[in-house]
């Protein structure tokens, strides 16, 4: 493409086109221009369409064009073309920056952003006069130049916080800083004197402001990796300035704005930050400043008003007087009692106080609220900021700062007292000293681990929490409500028992008010106390101190789910499932009421599942219902059947796909609760679930081959007998997971159920193809995994159809196949299998082929007799191996063609770990000590002379002692 | 499920693949690039001899006392110097080595554009003149003590093998400033060290070692010795460094501070190396001194003693042995606390390569008491000292037991630890986190992995990985990321399992092959 005016006047109509609405036009010119973007002089078209067209819009949009175009394009990978000739890059870094810094600020912000990603691949070697480009126009005087200067410097250098050490990083910075530091300093300088100049021009200020900033975090860029020789030579210059600009004020940068921070705000915020830099960093030197700064700060503070634009000057405000007050060579600034009682009451206190914001929050978005407040997602507050002062000043003065807030607390409370609907607001703060006080250490799951020992959590409790909890009405003072429940559930392991006893009607009773947050508190705190262990590994609340309470727990419950907002609400169900899981059989007479109102709920949610957590303990909640009824009742599965199956027929019907993997899971608990024969419903849906399309969802395999491994565990015979047809549909599912490198494990679980329940006939036509499966993707792709899986099915075959079946389906597939076998994997890989009953199928497997296989004793698979002994005394005597080889490491995710439905199994639905040698050997040591005597018993003396020609010391040594402990010996 | 258990497995080979290199131990980063000023506890490269009115005095030998000082400009020093009377020569020299004495920025630039330097080597030479030649190796001495072009001035006026012969001078005072002089030059980098060293000037600097030499001048032998000992890139010769060597380990037995401290230093060069070269100073048993050196109170001797102990443990498990057998854990303690926070960043180092060794040596850390120092360090040290104890517990965590990993939660490391998460340095957050991902495998094994979430939980760690997923560097942002996924992703394990279904058919049939494992 020449640099013609034919040429710009085509390009810029395919650039307004690609600014139209309609697609159909719009989508043409994209296609357009991305085919024209590889030629020569593209990017040069766009350069001068961006500084000289007439029309504003298409500056904009070049400048757009152009910055998308340098992301795409310039960096230059290896092996790949380069996609930029050399001549335009040279053009554009010859002109981009005196282009950046004469355009307007919209198209100003395009071109810093180009040249940062220019400068990420070309500065410095390729770049290297950018620096003293920049730096030259520190002298223009115009400070629209200047910031742009800035900005790009800052885009450029900002990675210096957070890459790694290298001699190539350090170079640059080394080089940046021979030309950089001394003429930032200068401007630096230049620009605050330029600042009492102007003390009065609002407009100049805020120019000149916003290249403080720019400064400000140049420098944090630039003394991040290490503390700088220039810097460290310059400190009092840079030190002493931002002292005096931490206690700067001017009327004319003070913002209406409540929310949005103005310029001082994010000025001083940047200055704290690199306080806290060289506080962290560079302490040695920086020790003089640091007293003068912590003043300053907290001067700051003491001066800073409640509204939100301030919160993040605030917090990191706080948050390094926090890190700075637990050093011990910085503990004496902090040590005088009338310091700490002014940090206390002018630092801490005022920014713990409920905001209107917080207000706001807690009734109109309480999702948001009770995220922040309960998760713990509230790092960059006030609230948390002032809650870690209050944890760092306690590290070296708990004793006087208890004592200070104790009286602070105090008299908060008699405000209260005077009149509460007033002054509310009051108590809602001394509950929150209380707490940030007590609390030294917490957990989501125990609440607070490490409390406070001067302060006495139970008598605040019972004196100013149970009071307003046990009030009359459950809808005045919410936030109360809140911070008392709130109390509880984090206290609750420091609070005794029979006060958490007194308790539970309490938030049984506040389920039911109208405030989301405290009705969602009362059911986690219920949950969470619930969930308290007890001695001997029990829960600390038991069923029958919940007695009496059953009936008002369940029915409160169920309510909250019909508050508005609360319909669902996951921590309310998350309470119904630890209910019914502490109450166990006292839920029994509730169940017809709960399953109805379960399945309802069921059938709402179905219809566009969102709540993931609420679903997932919705179904745990129908499975403990069923678990619990049928254990005391089995017949009652029927009853659950037929409260179900409508709502799971249209789940399956309607293809929820949220909700399919947790319906085969209640469904096999459902089926394996039958004592008898497979019921018709079952038999009916059988050829269903043997369809391709669940099984191409990834997230439906596990809970479905769980389902069918019910099936056959209850119904082998029936499917034999009634459905025999499907048995090749059954084993394409088997073989469609043995394909996958990921599934196959899943495969070799169905096909274990199947070996083992299908009666022998069924599957006779069959097994040879099995073994051929299996032996393909053993030669073509094996893993570790599925080696580990092929042992423990070869064994079980082998228990079921005895070891001389094993050798000859072997042998019939290829002649030697079984030794090959034997001696290719079963006895160099055995030591790999991991699982206890997995380890034992193989033993009695391995036994089988030892000493009921004749082959083995009279053929050239002799040979092989004593390897594999040794191979099994192996496995039991020696660690796991579990070694992986180096090009397994990659094989998993990157192998996947992508995420889809996880699935989420279900606690409550939980498969009994099961042994299908079980019964026939215990000790499977004794059990080939028995075998190998009944062996020499039938072929005298071969067995003693395998045994000491190759059969190692140690492992002889083991063999002895499995004789000795059967009391047998070898012929 | 297995599939999770399987991969969680997998995972763990990776990573520990990946640390083995990472944990080594790690030698003396010589980053060719420093931000910072040069370190002040670092020996000096190179001095001047700066003369007080007093000393002048003493050191002129009687000729000039009756003169005044004599004011020349520099034309007449030039004319003096390159003129043929003496008299005049010695007056010129001794004006230029009194300015280049001056206390304040010494002319050294002026004076090199003088071009009288031949000419002054040239006096060296002259041995009937001792206060010629006295004054003008001073001179020289001070014009090598400036920069490199400055020294390369001297040098190549042809001083080198001036001076050597001086070493010789019958006057001592001449033969003391021309070991000056050549520390100098030696002390310019390893170009001049070497180029001294092929002029043999070892033997005769070692001959002027002995029982009677004084004090000082023994000072400034030691010192110049250090000098050919130190720099890398290339190392000194080692038939040169053999040699030294034995003269060094009497010279570490004087009893003036300076010169043990000055042989310490050069030992600490020779032990800044591979693995050969800090054998030869193993070789001489001299550790128990150095370790003896370590625990001295002058500020000036434990320093390089500690650096040469801390260059020791970079090398084999043997050499670190040796170190260990000569009481180096019994030292260590102390210097963890010093105040000052170099020494702690040293002596955190050494523990950090000790610590990379096999589990007997984690073992005698432990009963040496070391743990308890180190978490202190983690919670209250230097930034420096602290990253270095993060290694420290990152080589522990790698190859120590699961008892003694154990034992070194018990020692209340994770709470710092977990605080240093906050660390404004990538490097050192990413090997927290590996740290912690090594704890998580110990625990694994001692099925206490909940015990473990709940711990780093309680110490407000989870929150501080949490954050971390966000962070601006890859690698950081990946570690946390897996350490949350693995550990901390709720009670709902999410089984992430790949799909399939190129064929789709699910008919059951399969085409016979030839079967080969």
């Amino acid at each position: 493409m020449e640099l013609s005016d034919a040429n710009l006047q085509t390009l810029t109509e395919y650039l307004k086109k690609t600014l139209d609405p309609d697609p159909a036009i719009r989508r043409p010119a994209e296609k357009f221009l991305e085919s024209v973007e590889g030629s020569q002089n593209y990017p040069l078209l766009l350069l001068t369409l961006l500084e000289k067209s007439q029309e504003n819009v298409i500056k904009v949009c070049a400048s757009v064009t152009f910055k998308n175009y340098i992301k795409r394009n310039w960096r230059i990978v290896e092996d790949e073309p380069n996609k930029i000739c050399e001549s335009d890059r040279i053009a554009i870094k010859a002109n981009i920056v005196p282009l950046m810094l004469s355009s307007p600020e919209q198209i100003q912000k395009q071109l810093s952003d180009a040249i940062s990603i220019i400068g990420r691949e070309d500065f410095p070697q390729k770049w290297p006069d950018l620096l003293t480009e920049m730096v030259n126009r520190f002298q223009s005087g115009d400070f629209h130049v200047i910031n742009g200067v800035l900005r790009t410097a800052h885009s450029l250098f900002k990675r210096y916080r957070h890459e790694f050490k290298s001699n190539e990083l350090w170079t640059e910075i080394k080089l940046v800083l021979d030309a950089f530091a001394l003429p930032l300093t200068n401007l630096f300088k230049a620009t605050i004197e330029l600042c009492s100049t102007h003390a009065n021009d609002a407009s100049a200020l805020k120019v000149l402001f916003s290249s403080l900033i720019l400064i400000a975090k140049l420098f944090y860029s630039l003394n991040f990796q290490d503390l700088p020789e220039f810097f460290e030579d310059n400190m009092e210059t840079w030190m002493t300035n931002f002292h005096s600009l931490l206690t700067l004020d001017n009327k004319l940068l003070q913002t209406d704005d409540e929310e949005e921070a103005g310029l001082l705000e994010l000025l001083k915020s940047q200055i704290c930050d690199n306080a806290a830099l060289y506080a962290q960093k560079y302490d040695e030197e920086f020790q003089p400043y640091l007293p003068r700064f912590v003043t300053a700060i907290w001067n700051l503070l003491v001066t800073t008003g409640q509204e939100v634009k301030y919160d993040l000057l605030v917090s990191n405000a706080i948050q390094f007087l926090a890190s700075v007050c637990e050093r011990p060579h910085y503990k004496h600034l902090f040590e005088d009692q009338n310091t700490l009682t002014s940090i206390c009451e002018k630092v801490i206190v005022p920014n713990m106080e409920f905001r209107a914001a917080d207000e706001e929050a807690f009734e109109d978005n309480s999702e948001e609220y009770i995220r922040r407040d309960l998760e713990g997602s509230d790092i960059d507050t006030r609230r948390r900021a002032a809650c870690d002062l209050v944890r760092g000043l306690c590290k070296f003065f708990e004793g006087p700062v208890t004592g200070i807030f104790s009286g602070y607390v105090n008299s908060m409370l008699q405000e209260y007292a005077k009149n509460p609907s007033v002054n509310w607001k009051h108590k809602d703060a001394a509950i929150y000293l209380v707490t940030s006080l007590a609390s030294k250490a917490q957990t989501q799951k125990h609440g607070i681990t490490q409390a406070n020992e001067l302060v006495n959590l139970t008598e605040f409790f019972v004196n100013h929490i149970q009071p307003d909890l046990k009030s009359a009405s459950v809808n005045e003072f919410p936030v109360l409500k809140a911070d008392g429940i709130k109390y509880i559930m984090i206290f609750r392991n420091q609070v005794p028992k029979e006060q958490l006893l007194v308790s539970i009607p309490l938030l049984i009773n506040h389920l039911q008010a109208e405030s989301i947050v405290v009705h969602t508190y009362a059911a986690h705190a219920l949950e969470r106390l619930f969930t308290m262990r007890g001695t001997n590994n029990t829960t600390l609340i038991t069923a029958a101190e919940m007695a009496p309470f059953v009936e008002v727990l369940l029915t409160n419950l169920f309510k909250a789910l019909t508050l508005p907002g609360s319909s669902e609400n996951e921590y309310i169900m998350k309470a119904i499932m630890r209910s019914f899981s502490l109450l166990q059989e006292s839920i029994i007479p509730y169940i017809p009421s709960v399953i109805t109102q379960l399945t309802q709920k069921l059938l709402a949610v179905s219809k566009n599942p969102s709540k993931p957590h609420f679903n997932h303990y919705m179904f745990e909640s129908i499975c403990l219902s069923i678990r619990i009824t049928c254990k005391a009742n089995p017949d009652a599965v029927g009853s659950f059947e037929e409260a179900l199956f409508l709502v799971f027929t249209e789940i399956l019907q309607n293809d929820v796909q949220e909700f399919i993997p947790y319906v085969f899971q209640v469904m096999s608990l459902l089926l394996e609760m039958h004592k008898n024969e497979i019921p018709s419903s079952y038999m009916a849906l059988f050829p269903h679930l043997l369809q391709p399309v669940l099984w191409e969802r990834t997230g439906n395999i596990p809970p479905l081959v769980r389902l069918l491994q019910a099936y056959l565990e209850r119904g082998a015979n029936t499917i034999a007998s009634a459905a025999a047809d499907k048995i090749p549909g059954l084993l394409g599912v088997f073989q469609k997971l043995i394909a996958s490198k990921a599934n196959d494990h899943q495969g070799f679980y169905l096909l274990n159920s199947i070996i083992e329940h299908m009666p022998p006939e069924s599957v006779d036509q069959y097994r040879k193809q099995i073994f051929i499966l299996l032996f393909q993707r053993l030669q073509n792709s094996k893993t570790t995994k599925f080696i580990k899986s092929f042992l423990v099915f070869i064994n079980l075959y082998c228990i079921k159809y005895g070891a001389l079946a094993l050798q000859e389906i072997f042998d019939s597939i290829q002649p030697k196949m079984f030794g090959m076998v034997l001696e290719k994997i079963i006895i160099p890989e055995i030591q790999k299998v991991s699982g206890q009953v997995e380890k034992k199928i193989c033993a009695v497997g391995i036994t089988k082929i030892l000493t009921e296989c004749p082959p083995m004793m009279d053929t050239e698979y002799t040979k092989l007799w004593t390897p594999l002994l040794q191979a099994l005394i192996g496995l039991f005597e020696l660690p796991e191996d579990d070694t992986i080889p180096d090009e397994e490491h990659f094989i998993d995710i990157e192998d996947t063609p992508g995420y889809q439905t996880a699935f989420s199994q279900l606690a409550f639905a939980g498969k009994k770990e099961h042994d299908p040698v079980g019964q026939m050997v215990n000790n499977p040591r004794i059990h080939l000590a028995q075998s190998l005597h009944k062996l020499s018993t039938a072929c005298p003396g071969r067995v003693p002379s395998m045994l000491s020609t190759s059969l190692n010391a140690e492992a002889l040594q083991y063999l002895q002692g499995y004789l000795q402990a059967a009391s047998v010996t070898l012929l | 499920m297995p599939v999770v258990s399987k991969h969680s497995e997998r995972l763990r080979k990776f990573k520990n693949k990946g640390k083995d290199a990472a944990a080594l131990r790690r030698q003396r980063v010589e980053v060719n690039i420093e931000l910072r000023k040069a370190k002040k506890d670092e020996q000096i490269l190179k001095r001047r001899s700066i003369s007080f009115s007093l000393m002048d005095e003493s050191l002129s030998l009687g000729e000039e006392k009756r003169n005044e000082v004599i004011q020349l400009s520099l034309e007449e020093i030039v004319e003096a110097v390159n003129g043929s009377n003496t008299e005049l020569q010695l007056q010129a020299t001794q004006a230029t080595r009194r300015m280049l004495s001056r206390q304040k920025d010494p002319p050294i630039n002026q004076i090199l554009e003088l071009g009288i330097i031949p000419r002054l080597v040239e006096f060296l030479t002259h041995a009937d003149n001792a206060p010629l030649q006295f004054e003008a190796a001073w001179a020289l001495t001070n014009i090598a003590s400036g920069t490199s072009d400055h020294t390369k001035a001297v040098v190549e006026g042809g001083a080198i093998p001036a001076f050597i012969s001086l070493l010789s001078s019958q006057h001592m005072h001449i033969s003391e400033q021309s070991v000056w002089a050549l520390g100098n030059i030696a002390g310019d980098g390893p170009l001049y060290r070497d180029a001294l060293i092929n002029c043999n000037v070892i033997p005769p600097l070692l001959a002027l070692v002995s029982p009677v030499t004084p004090v000082g001048f023994l000072r400034n032998i030691t010192w110049t010795l250090s000098n050919l000992c130190r720099n890398k890139n290339p190392y000194p010769p080692l038939d040169a460094v053999k040699k030294v060597l034995p003269v060094l380990i009497c010279l570490m037995e004087h009893e003036d501070k300076d010169i043990i401290s000055d042989s310490c230093w050069a030992v600490s060069y020779l032990t800044d190396g591979s693995n050969d070269r800090i054998q030869i100073v193993v070789d001489t048993g001299i550790l128990p001194r150095l370790v003896e050196l370590m625990a001295s109170p002058e500020l000036i001797i434990m320093t390089p003693a500690l650096r040469a102990i801390g260059n020791v443990v970079t090398g084999t498990d043997e050499q670190t042995q040796a170190a260990i057998d000569a009481g180096v854990l019994a030292v260590l303690p102390c210097l963890l606390r010093h105040a000052k926070p170099t020494v702690q960043k040293e002596a955190a180092w050494t523990l950090s390569n000790i610590a990379a060794g096999p589990c007997q040596q984690i073992q005698q850390l432990i009963t040496s008491g070391l743990l308890p120092p180190l978490v202190e360090l983690l919670d209250k040290g230097d930034f420096k000292a602290q990253k270095e104890a993060v290694w420290a517990v990152a080589n522990f965590t790698t190859g120590g037991t699961v008892e003694q990993v154990v034992e070194l939660v018990q020692s209340g490391v994770l709470k710092p630890l977990l605080n240093l998460l906050l660390a404004k340095d990538s490097k050192t957050i990413l090997v927290i986190l590996d740290t912690i991902s090594n704890l998580f495998l110990a625990a694994e094994k001692l099925g206490e992995t909940e015990r473990l979430c709940l711990l780093v939980e309680e110490l407000g760690g989870l929150e501080k990985i949490e954050a971390l997923q966000t962070h601006d560097n890859n690698m950081v942002y990946r570690a946390a990321l897996s350490i949350i996924e693995k550990y901390f992703s709720g009670e709902e394990n999410p089984d992430l399992q790949p799909g399939t279904g190129q064929d789709g058919l699910y008919d059951f049939s399969v085409e016979k092959q030839d079967f080969n494992f």
